[in-house]
Formats: C-alpha cells, sequence, structure tokens
C-alpha cells in the first residue's frame, strides 16, 4: 500500500489545504492517519472526486452529502456480490487440492 | 476525429457559460465514480474531459479555433478513480451496509455468507507496507542492522544477512499495518537498493577487483594494499607477476550456504609511470631475454 503525504497530494491536485480540512470535519473523508500527514490510494482517489463533484459536477455540499452516501452503499453491495461471487465460484475455484 | 464543440454538444460559438454547463451535464452522467462498474464509459469521460479543458480555457480555445494545437494538447495523465480503491481494505470505513442491512435479519444461506464475508473484514490482516532501503557495497557483503525511518515516524531495525543482492526483499513479520480485530498486523516489505561500488564486480559468491601495479611491484614483488569491501588489508605480490594474473584473498567475499565464504579475487594490472623514460627505454633495448620473448606464441599454437 502506498502512503501518500498530504501536503504534496494536495498540491498535485490543487485542493486547499482549509477545504481539505473542512471534508474531514464533514465526514466526506476520514484518513486512518491524519495526524500523520498521509493518505491512503482510497483516501486521495476520494478526495479527487469530492473535487470534482464541487468543481466540475456544480453539485453543492447537501447533494454531496447526499451523493456519498449512496456511492458508499454501491460499493458496499457490490462488495456483497463480489463476496457471493467468489462463494458461488469456490469450488470450482481450484483452491481445494490435494 | 469529433472536434470538441461536438463531443460537448455545443455551437462552435457557444458562450462560456454554455460550455462549461454542456460539460457539467454530461460529467454528472459519465464520471466514472458515478458508474462504479462501467468500465467501457470511461473513455467517453475521458473525451468530455479534454473537450472541456479545451474549450474552457479562453486562451487554448483560441489556439485550437486557430488550427494551432489539437485535442491532444491538453491531455493529462491517466486520473485514478474512487471506484478504483473502494472495494480494497483501505476503504474498509467508507462502505456502507446501510443498501442491504436489512437481509441481515434472516438466517438462510446467503446471509450466513454475508455474514461470514463481514467477520472475515472485521479480522483482516493488516497491510504489507512497502519499503526501500539504500544499503552500501560492504554492507551488502557483511551484513549488518541498519535502521529505516518509516516516512510517517518511527524506525525499524533492519537486520541485514550477509551477501543480499540488489532488490532482494526482506519481509518483517508485524512490521506493517496493524490489522483489525484479531487479525494481527502486516508484513514490513523492504526492498532493498544497493549501491554499486565501481572497484567490485560481483560473481556468485566471489568478488572481482582490478588492482593497478607497478612495474617494478610486477617484476620484484612486493606487499601491497588491496580494497575490500570491508578494509584495505594487506597482500603480497609474488615476483614476475603479469597483469592478468589472478591472486585471490580467500574468504572475503560473500557467505555460502554451510558458513564459508567466498573470495575476493584480484587481477594485476601494470602500469607504467606516465610519460616516457629514457633509462627504461635504454635497458629494454638492451635487454635481449625480454625482446626475445613471444607473449602470443601460445595463442598463435
Amino acid at each position: 500500500m502506498n502512503r501518500i503525504e498530504l501536503e504534496r497530494f494536495l498540491g498535485e491536485v490543487s485542493i486547499e489545504r482549509e477545504t481539505f480540512e473542512y471534508w474531514i470535519e464533514r465526514r466526506w473523508i476520514a484518513p486512518v492517519q491524519a495526524e500523520d500527514m498521509e493518505l491512503s490510494d482510497a483516501d486521495a482517489a476520494r478526495a479527487v472526486f469530492i473535487r470534482d463533484l464541487r468543481n466540475d459536477l456544480g453539485v453543492n455540499d447537501e447533494g454531496i452529502d447526499v451523493v456519498l452516501q449512496l456511492v458508499d452503499q454501491v460499493h458496499g453491495l457490490r462488495r456483497v456480490l463480489q463476496a457471493l461471487r467468489v462463494e458461488l465460484a469456490g469450488p470450482r475455484g481450484g483452491t481445494e487440492q490435494e | 476525429m469529433e472536434s470538441p464543440y461536438d463531443i460537448l454538444g455545443v455551437a462552435t460559438s457557444a458562450s462560456a457559460d454554455d460550455i462549461k454547463k454542456a460539460y457539467r451535464r454530461l460529467a454528472r452522467k459519465l464520471h466514472p465514480d458515478l458508474n462504479a462498474g462501467d468500465k467501457a464509459g470511461e473513455e467517453r469521460f475521458k473525451a468530455v474531459s479534454v473537450a472541456y479543458r479545451l474549450l474552457s480555457d479562453p486562451d487554448t480555445r483560441a489556439r485550437y479555433d486557430a488550427g494551432e494545437i489539437d485535442e491532444m494538447g491538453v491531455e493529462r495523465p491517466q486520473q485514478r478513480y474512487y471506484r478504483d480503491h473502494a472495494g480494497s481494505a483501505q476503504a474498509d470505513g467508507y462502505a456502507s451496509d446501510a443498501g442491504y442491512a436489512d437481509f441481515m435479519d434472516g438466517d438462510d444461506a446467503f446471509v450466513e455468507m454475508l455474514r461470514r464475508a463481514a467477520q472475515a473484514r472485521a479480522n483482516r490482516r493488516g497491510q504489507d507496507l512497502h519499503y526501500g532501503l539504500p544499503v552500501t557495497f560492504a554492507e551488502a557483503i557483511a551484513g549488518g542492522t541498519k535502521r529505516l525511518t518509516l516516512p510517517r515516524g518511527g524506525v525499524i531495525d533492519v537486520t541485514l544477512p550477509a551477501g543480499v543482492v540488489d532488490g532482494q526483499i526482506l519481509r518483517l513479520k508485524g512490521k506493517g499495518a496493524p490489522g483489525a480485530g484479531n487479525g494481527g498486523p502486516g508484513d514490513a516489505l523492504v526492498e532493498l537498493e544497493i549501491a554499486a561500488d565501481p572497484r567490485f564486480t560481483r560473481d556468485g559468491e566471489d568478488i572481482t577487483l582490478e588492482l593497478p601495479i607497478s612495474l617494478a611491484e610486477a617484476v620484484l614483488g612486493g606487499k601491497v594494499r588491496v580494497p575490500t569491501p570491508t578494509g584495505a588489508v594487506e597482500m603480497t605480490v609474488p615476483p614476475g607477476s603479469s597483469s592478468g594474473t589472478m591472486l585471490r584473498l580467500r574468504g572475503q567475499g560473500l557467505p555460502r550456504k554451510g558458513g564459508s565464504r567466498g573470495d575476493e579475487r584480484i587481477r594485476l594490472k601494470i602500469v607504467l609511470p606516465k610519460g616516457r623514460d629514457e633509462e627504461l627505454e635504454r635497458f629494454v633495448s638492451g635487454w635481449q631475454a625480454g625482446k626475445d620473448f613471444d607473449p602470443r606464441a601460445e595463442a598463435h599454437s
């Protein structure tokens, strides 16, 4: 897992530090190691998504609340589907060998 | 090729505001993070983004209209989308079960499967973390302990076995990211970056060094200082040594299986003093045995 240095990342994707802190306050993004000033790849990609929602797609803060909630549900469901898919493929998946 | 105006569906005379509106309308539909499973749509979104970047900047738009640049002028490196990471352990904190939590009340096989998956996630082992560690040639030969300073603070003491090679990865159990529940931490995977030492080349467990010696040392023999990866040692050059003569320092190479070590092989290279030397030339002109000797005779036979 790569970890991304926060300051450099924010510079690269044109997000102000205060803006990013507001997103954390708003619980749109929850870096596990926020105090270390580092982000996981998932945190970083999520921040870019939030930036796109605000800047490019013209979604306001209330809209972002809703979008993220639904997106997180979609991914929750995708995980279940994936688990189901693995389960269904299981016996034929070749994991059980002599 | 479609023009950026066609891609956004606007007239070439469209105002900046029209262009922005058209882009937003398309982006809301096509943004990959709003289409979690639609890989094909990504290309369309990319085309729309490129078209918008081109037309949203009055300067690049004017240059495009004048035929000075094309769509490629504003290509950006591939963006990584959240959807590409949303299934990873890193995103565990974000994924929501609000879309199916009501199913969990049942007790059928499907629910059992969901519970098992949730439990596996709750006890997931921590991630392995990757680090690079620069190592000198001498350290690679001799081994030892190196302190790795972690990017997010803290240190790990890495025990280097003797004889590691460049690119080798050491796995430090339990030094990775913390796990969840009973999952236990991941491992730290430390990739060794061994600095080359221009003096030595490595050949299996042996190392080779080219050692310049003077003509006097070659003819008369003598004691010379020889660098080894762990410091210089004294060695005797036997009288009558040639360029290319190989000498051997036993046990100065890399460890072998079973405890012994390889050797340092020293290839002698005779170096004359810079510039001509009249005395030497006089001597060699009068040195019949030297002139009669043909060092290529063996090669010819």
